[in-house]
């Protein structure tokens, strides 16, 4: 490991961040709808985000392991804390105020699950295992405890509700026992059991978000409701085509058809202004970055980082996919921010937060 | 291992973004980005004004006024509460008739709802100044077709309305389009595309409420051609006035050139009423009305034309030469045909000619009839443009009906008898006739055998002179005319004849009466065509009264309008 790989990563964050940037300046730039004042929060954020990252990464990780199960346990209080204090908003109960400033704990529960599974499958065996597939814990240890881990705060967000956040803590945990090396027996049990949760599911879920659904898999059956938006957004970035309409210039953004485009949609903005080149680019940055993030992964001879490190990738590359695919319509729309470049100060604070983790394995020699 | 298979899945998700995103922006790129021009630009449709109606001296019958309406976008609604007491305070309408309405009307959040139509000026002027308050109150200038003369001769204009249903759905995409507005029934409907302006628009940028963010283009609205009519005012207010308390209409034509000077029928309704919003409740009761106000009896009403019709006969039986003028019958009050009775007014005696046009001696006729033969009467009577639609430039004509007595088998189930020539040489039986249709045959009479059809239509921006309209010879030598129109004087001038009650000294009239039978017990219709031949302005009439009694009532009808028209120096 070397600080030549940190160095490229650490550029690759401020790149995608100032894309960002530029993109919220094109979607507030009407000053309708989304205001002014979002982009200037963002860049004030931007700042102070890069600044920490680099601080972090000089930080001891292994106060991270210290720290997992308070952090779990603190985040599992907040998250029950929203059903009393939680402040309602867009049609759900994510925010809770915190010294003056609204917080989401559903998005700093993705740091804490990482952790905690991270920590709990080092204390279950604290090498890395690759030679010999299977853990010796067997199926209680292995897979029913992390996965009760998992499931709680996965109902607690669910209940929000957010539906987004609840799945992908969902495919973190699978990401993970499937790196800790589980053996496929269990695995794929697992996996036949989540296919057989899905009609619960279903019976389960509000109606805005079976429409969502409903709608992905024909927005024009509805089109100025629930499919009001997946709609405007393919007009979006289909019309910027190859060289895009220019910055500040795309009709789709600054005429206000496009609605979250601040948050969820930003890359919608991307797209229409930019074209192909602009959203192939971005896509790229994404792209280089998960795989050197992995390669950090790959040079960690510790489990703990190990397996935190590939939980912080898996995580950013699930946003990523699952944004830019449901901003395409290639998948449902579930309301998660696409990583570093969307509006949103608990997303992004969550995300520095785990990139300077990333950083600081990446710059250690951590061999045990 | 396990990374590598973690890394390969994760590329494969980017793989499949990427190739989504050339989808997009590259082989559906030209797609989206139409979508995406269409998203913004909105055209607005500004309606051309429509031309107006003028009668023959400039008179307006027709015309296009300046309305207000109060509009409401639900979606940018603040105060909701606030603003219905408001309006309903303005307005002076009932505030839960207004949420009523509100309700009733929405369609989506997007699209303008119109709360109340057409108010006054001032009120106008009052929700202008408050509108700041209220967001989403939208007060819009429409323009308003107005009838000045309401009831009066509203069958030759007739009313425009909304387009239906579901054409305006083909243009209420977005809730931008005007409703369109079109003529129905009268010179509204007949003369539409002139009268309809050429509609114009604005092209505007929209954003994703539709609010306007900039203008790109305008095409500017073309107004309709103004239609003068043929028709005077000061004549249709006369006759409208005379045959208020009847049922039945009066035309009035220029004797010379064919033209309609009037045109009225009673009942009639406002056309107004199709304008206004608020008054559906006296447009459905319009369409129920068993008096039907609606119909233009003038020309879609079929009535049989009783002993108007021996004036056609008459002159058959003289071109024919089975009689001249000199030819007697014998009446005593009745004809005899096998065991029934064909009866006649009076028993009147010895009669020529000019005496039974005179006393409408039924007897006389059943004779001359019989000698004729139905298929010659049914001859003379299509020759007279009875049964045939005159083609007059209004929609809707009748054609009336003339008996054919070699096919009548078809129709009645029974074979055509003597007794069938006997009613229709009186004009009853099967005979049916429109007012039009009599008044054009009497003007045809009074110009010796000269057809000119009848028309509304005196000049157009487009059309300096109406042209087109075929000037038609009927040829039969002038002294049967004269012949006939000897017994038209001799109805008025004689002291026994029908119409004496029209002798006025200062005014010469000739015409024929009519008292014509209806089926059930109802009373006669009455009717009375004739013209002046001698006035300044000649003119030819016809006066029907529906179930209106003896043909005695038409001529004081008669009467009275032309007494009228003389005070007025129309004559």
């Amino acid at each position: 490991m070397n600080g030549n790989l940190k160095k490229i990563i650490f550029t690759l964050i401020v790149v995608i961040i100032v894309i960002g940037l530029v993109a919220l300046y094109s979607a507030s730039y009407q000053n309708i709808r989304v205001p002014r004042k979002i982009f200037y929060g963002q860049l004030v954020m931007a700042i102070l985000g890069i600044g920490a990252i680099w601080a972090l990464s000089y930080f001891d990780y292994r106060k991270f392991y210290d720290m997992a199960y308070i952090l779990y346990a603190v985040n599992i209080i907040f998250l029950i804390g929203i059903f009393i204090f939680g402040r309602y908003a867009l049609g759900a109960k994510r925010w809770i105020e915190f010294f003056g400033v609204n917080f989401q704990p559903s998005e700093l529960m993705k740091l804490s699950v990482i952790l905690v599974l991270a920590r709990y499958f080092t204390d279950q065996k604290p090498t890395i295992s690759f030679y010999r597939q299977s853990l010796k814990g067997g199926f209680w240890a292995d897979l029913l405890i992390p996965l009760f881990l998992v499931v709680f705060p996965m109902l607690l967000i669910f209940k929000q509700p957010d539906l987004g956040t609840a799945l992908l803590l969902l495919g973190i945990f699978v990401v993970i026992l499937y790196a800790s090396g589980i053996s496929y027996k269990y695995f794929l049990g697992l996996l036949v059991f989540c296919a057989m949760a899905v009609p619960l599911l279903w019976s389960v879920m509000k109606p805005y978000q079976k429409d969502r659904l409903l709608v992905f898999l024909n927005p024009n059956i509805d089109p100025l409701g629930a499919g009001y938006t997946i709609i405007q957004s393919k007009i979006a970035v289909g019309s910027g085509q190859i060289f895009g309409k220019g910055w500040l210039a795309g009709t789709q953004n600054q005429l206000n058809f496009l609605p979250e485009r601040h948050t969820d949609f930003i890359f919608s903005v991307i797209g229409e202004e930019w074209g192909l080149i602009g959203s192939f680019f971005l896509l790229s940055c994404f792209f280089a970055l998960i795989m050197l993030g992995l390669n950090v992964v790959e040079q960690t001879k510790e489990k703990f980082g190990y397996l935190a490190a590939l939980g912080i990738i898996t995580i950013f590359a699930l946003q990523v996919i699952i944004n830019i695919g449901m901003v395409l319509g290639l998948c449902p729309i579930v309301g998660l921010t696409l990583p570093l470049v969307s509006y949103g100060k608990s997303s992004f604070l969550v995300f520095v937060l785990m990139l300077g983790f990333l950083l600081n394995l990446s710059r250690r020699r951590t061999i045990f | 291992m396990r990374l590598k298979i973690i890394r390969l899945v994760i590329a494969s998700f980017f793989v499949v973004l990427g190739l989504g995103l050339i989808y997009l922006q590259i082989i559906q790129g030209q797609h989206y980005y139409n979508l995406s021009v269409n998203n913004r630009i909105r055209v607005v449709p500004i309606e051309g004004i429509r031309g107006r109606i003028l009668d023959r001296n400039g008179i307006i019958l027709a015309d296009t006024r300046v309305s207000f309406d109060v509009f409401v976008v639900p979606q940018e609604l603040e105060k909701e509460k606030e603003m219905f007491v408001f309006l309903s305070k303005t307005l002076d309408v009932d505030q839960k008739e207004l949420e009523k309405t509100y309700k009733k009307k929405m369609i989506a959040q997007f699209v303008p709802v119109a709360i109340a139509q057409d108010i006054s000026r001032d009120k106008a002027i009052v929700l202008e100044e408050h509108k700041f308050r209220f967001p989403g109150l939208i007060i819009q200038l429409g323009a308003k077709r107005d009838y000045p003369l309401k009831s009066i001769g509203a069958h030759v204009l007739g009313y425009v309305g909304k387009m239906s249903p579901s054409k305006k759905i083909k243009f209420k995409e977005y809730g931008y389009a005007i409703p369109k507005i079109t003529g129905y029934s009268g010179i509204e409907e007949y003369y539409d595309s002139f009268l309809k302006g050429k509609d114009g628009g604005l092209q505007v940028e929209v954003n994703h409420r539709g609010e306007q963010v900039r203008l790109l283009g305008m095409r500017t609205p073309v107004r309709g051609q103004d239609m003068t009519l043929t028709i005077d005012s000061r004549i249709q207010k006369i006759a409208a006035d005379c045959i208020s308390k009847y049922i039945g209409s009066i035309v009035v034509l220029d004797l010379d050139s064919g033209e309609v000077l009037g045109m009225v029928n009673s009942p009639s309704f406002d056309p107004n009423v199709f304008v206004k919003a608020s008054e559906s409740n006296k447009r459905a009761k319009l369409f129920s009305d068993p008096k039907a106000p609606m119909l233009n009896r003038a020309i879609g009403g079929q009535y049989p034309p009783g002993s108007v019709f021996k004036i056609p006969l008459a002159i058959a039986a003289l071109d024919s030469g089975k009689i001249t003028a000199n030819s007697t019958f014998s009446c005593n009050g009745f004809y005899s045909l096998g065991r029934r009775r064909f009866r006649c007014s009076h028993s009147h005696g010895m009669q020529n000619f000019t005496e039974a046009i005179a006393h409408s001696c039924n007897v006389y006729f059943y004779n001359v009839g019989l000698i004729l033969g139905a298929q010659k009467i049914r001859e003379f009577a299509h020759l007279f443009g009875l049964g045939m639609r005159t083609d007059i430039d209004l929609p809707y004509e009748e054609k009336g009906l003339i008996p054919d007595p070699d096919n009548y088998y078809k129709r009645a189930k029974r074979r055509w008898s003597k007794g069938d020539t006997l009613n229709f040489s009186i004009g009853q039986g099967d005979v049916l006739v429109t007012p039009l249709q009599v008044v054009n045959m009497m003007a045809t009479v009074a110009r010796d055998g000269k057809e000119i059809p009848p028309r509304l239509l005196k000049s157009a921006a487009d059309i300096k002179k109406v042209q087109g309209y075929l000037e038609r010879d009927i040829n039969i030598p002038k002294p049967y005319f004269d012949l006939v129109k000897g017994g038209a004087k001799a109805a008025i001038a004689d002291y026994a004849g029908t119409a004496r009650v029209l002798y006025m000294k200062d005014l010469l009239v000739m015409g024929k009466t009519g008292t014509a039978q209806t089926s059930g017990k109802k009373k006669t219709h009455a009717w009375f065509a004739g013209f002046c031949p001698e006035t300044k302005r000649k003119i030819v009439f016809c006066v029907f009264l529906e179930h209106g009694g003896s043909s005695y009532n038409a001529c004081r009808v008669a009467k009275e309008l032309l007494q009228s028209m003389k005070k007025q120096n129309i004559l």
